[in-house]
């Protein structure tokens, strides 16, 4: 691992406050700010103010410890350089992947670096950041921004039969979009860092294989180049999402970490949209057991998966976090993480979740959680809640 | 089996569909039937793709490759099927609904239901409500089956399950959902008969709907 990779392992342990008396809890909710807060989405997706305030009281509201307003970061760069989306009033806009702006392998050549400051809604994107004050920008990872391109099932064709065009595809991302982006959040925002998501590159869209063969190549090229004027750039690449519990294979978890270490260029591991709520986390434990032996200890950021955040029950998300502390707070760095709160997700359901990460959490860590109580508070609602906030002020 | 039939059912597997569409075209000049093309190569050819995905061998960049070969291959040999020899007599209506464009999970569960000889008919991305609803009252499908992608648009999936309802239309046809937000919590909660947490498990669920093995 070099300096630059445990430079980087330490940027997302910066984000949560010193001293904090738990451990940390933070969301991807997006879409559920939107609804909780009852403002409109052609609104909310365009007004960088509305979007940063909504997003910050809503996880104020629940208490959340990590707030990192984050939008609909796969859609901007493709909407900028004339792709189709798709506009509602009640959600997050999302890529026309029937129409995509590759349509053949010549359609490349056509595509132009967008005008950041002007084009789409990427003003609405640089906004976001610089209200956000924070030294982190955004991006969509190449892979995906490919998929948003070209679409998926044409892409992987692409990769089968026609590699170079991939290659020059995935070149043009890094060099004519993604760099110049860069540029441009550093200039505007003042960024040091750069955060890429890339959901389409996880397994099971991706074998392992195909991941280190067409992913951590370009997310480490790409790193490499932003480094040269000052961006450090990492990309969530890597995630395990297998749904079916009976496919759960270690090999390939221990696949997708490798991946995640090598693209996101630090020590953090994401336990993110995959149903880690059900799968065994000894494997978890063995991966870093062997990389605490090389010195190198990992952070953890444990995602609950959002179709149980929704459903519930309490008892049920409750139990998971429990479960997430016991096994891996003792020896890691850990981070409760919200994974995509959905939109209509009952609010006891976060409150419960958060009053279960700082009630087992609560440092130092008791020895037997089992013995603990977590008492989930009544609360009032959003809208309650930001009625008695204004009077206070 | 004749070499085309196994390079057919090859081709068809490893997600080669220009290969498939050459051999589907070489087999009919041969003056094999359409129907044996299906029933030998085609549909054993995306069968085995989904057995493959189930043993964690294929990810889904093989399925749905070879649900493009079988896609392609099915263009040509379809409209050559005479009336009897239609695959199957129970029909499935499938669509992503309302703000939704994502397609991919759609294209998988067409193709493995396509292989397991169900009638698909596919309503597309984006479908209004009303769409869903008329589909059920003018072409009677055994299975209506609803995908989304966003947490936002399953919502969407309530709407068509109350307009059903409303509509007196529900008793007559069976639900199924799909897609990433969605859960077997959700569509018991909407009401709805099944959920599908992959493609395989969508054909499983179908078929256990409609008591066929």
């Amino acid at each position: 691992m070099t300096d630059r990779k445990a430079q980087a392992g330490s940027l997302l342990s910066s984000e949560i406050s010193p001293g904090l008396p738990w451990i940390p809890v933070s969301a991807q909710m997006h879409d559920h700010a939107m609804v909780v807060a009852g403002v409109p989405a052609r609104k909310y997706y365009w007004d960088a103010k509305t979007f940063v305030q909504t997003y910050r009281e809503v996880a104020t509201y629940y208490g959340m410890d990590i707030i990192a307003p984050a939008s609909d970061v796969y859609n901007f760069e493709i909407e900028a350089m004339g792709g189709k989306l798709v506009y509602s009033d009640n959600a997050m806009p999302t890529i026309d992947y029937r129409d995509p702006l590759i349509k053949k392998p010549e359609d490349l050549k056509k595509l132009k670096t967008p005008d950041f400051y002007k084009d789409g809604r990427l003003p609405f994107a640089l906004d976001c950041i610089k209200l956000q004050k924070s030294k982190t920008g955004r991006f969509c990872g190449i892979f995906s921004m490919a998929v948003g391109l070209r679409s998926y099932p044409l892409l992987i064709r692409d990769m089968r039969r026609r590699p170079e065009f991939v290659d020059s595809l995935f070149n043009f991302i890094i060099d004519d979009v993604l760099l110049p982006f860069f540029k441009a959040q550093k200039d505007y925002c003042g960024i040091t860092t750069a955060y890429g998501a890339d959901a389409w590159a996880c397994v099971p869209n991706l074998s392992v294989k195909e991941m280190k063969d067409w992913v951590v190549p370009y997310n480490q090229k790409l790193a490499r180049k932003a480094e040269e004027f000052g961006v450090t750039a990492w990309t969530g690449s890597g995630d395990y999402c297998e749904e079916d519990l009976d496919k759960f294979d270690k090999d390939a978890v221990y696949g997708c970490f490798d991946i995640q270490l090598a693209s996101r260029g630090g020590n953090e591991l994401t336990l993110g949209m995959g149903n880690w709520h059900i799968y065994p986390l000894e494997p978890v434990r063995e991966y870093t057991d062997k990389l605490r032996q090389q010195g190198i200890n990992i952070f953890i950021r444990a995602g609950v998966n959002a179709r149980v955040v929704r459903d519930g029950p309490v008892e049920k998300i409750i139990a998971i976090i429990k479960r997430y502390i016991s096994t891996l707070a003792r020896d890691h760095e850990l981070t409760i993480w919200l994974a995509n709160i959905p939109a209509d997700t009952p609010a006891e359901h976060v409150h419960a979740a958060v009053a279960a990460a700082h009630t087992f959490g609560h440092k130092p860590l008791v020895k037997d959680l089992n013995k603990v109580k977590v008492e989930v508070p009544r609360r009032e609602t959003f809208q309650e809640w930001k009625m008695k906030s204004r009077v206070v002020k | 089996m004749p070499d085309i039939l196994q390079d057919l059912k090859k081709a068809v597997l490893e997600g080669d569909d220009e290969q498939a569409l050459k051999l589907v075209r070489s087999a009919l000049q041969q003056g094999i039937q359409p129907i044996t093309l299906v029933n030998q190569a085609i549909m054993p050819g995306i069968q085995e793709a989904g057995i493959l995905w189930k043993k964690n061998t294929y990810f889904q960049s093989d399925v749905i490759m070879s649900a493009e070969a079988f896609r392609m291959a099915m263009e040509v040999v379809e409209p050559l099927l005479t009336a009897g020899e239609v695959v199957s007599s129970k029909k499935i209506a499938i669509g992503t609904v309302a703000g939704d464009m994502h397609n991919l999970g759609k294209i998988i569960v067409i193709a493995m239901l396509r292989g397991a000889g169900f009638n698909v008919i596919d309503l597309g991305e984006d479908v209004p409500v009303d769409t869903f609803i008329n589909t059920v009252k003018i072409q009677k499908p055994d299975i209506l089956g609803l995908g989304c992608y966003m947490t936002t648009t399953m919502l969407e999936m309530k709407e068509v399950l109350k307009n059903l309802n409303d509509s007196g239309l529900r008793g007559q046809v069976k639900v199924i959902i799909g897609g990433v937000p969605t859960s077997q919590e959700f569509a018991d909660e909407i009401g709805a008969d099944g959920w599908g947490k992959d493609a395989l498990d969508a054909v499983y669920k179908v078929k256990t709907l409609l008591g066929v093995s």
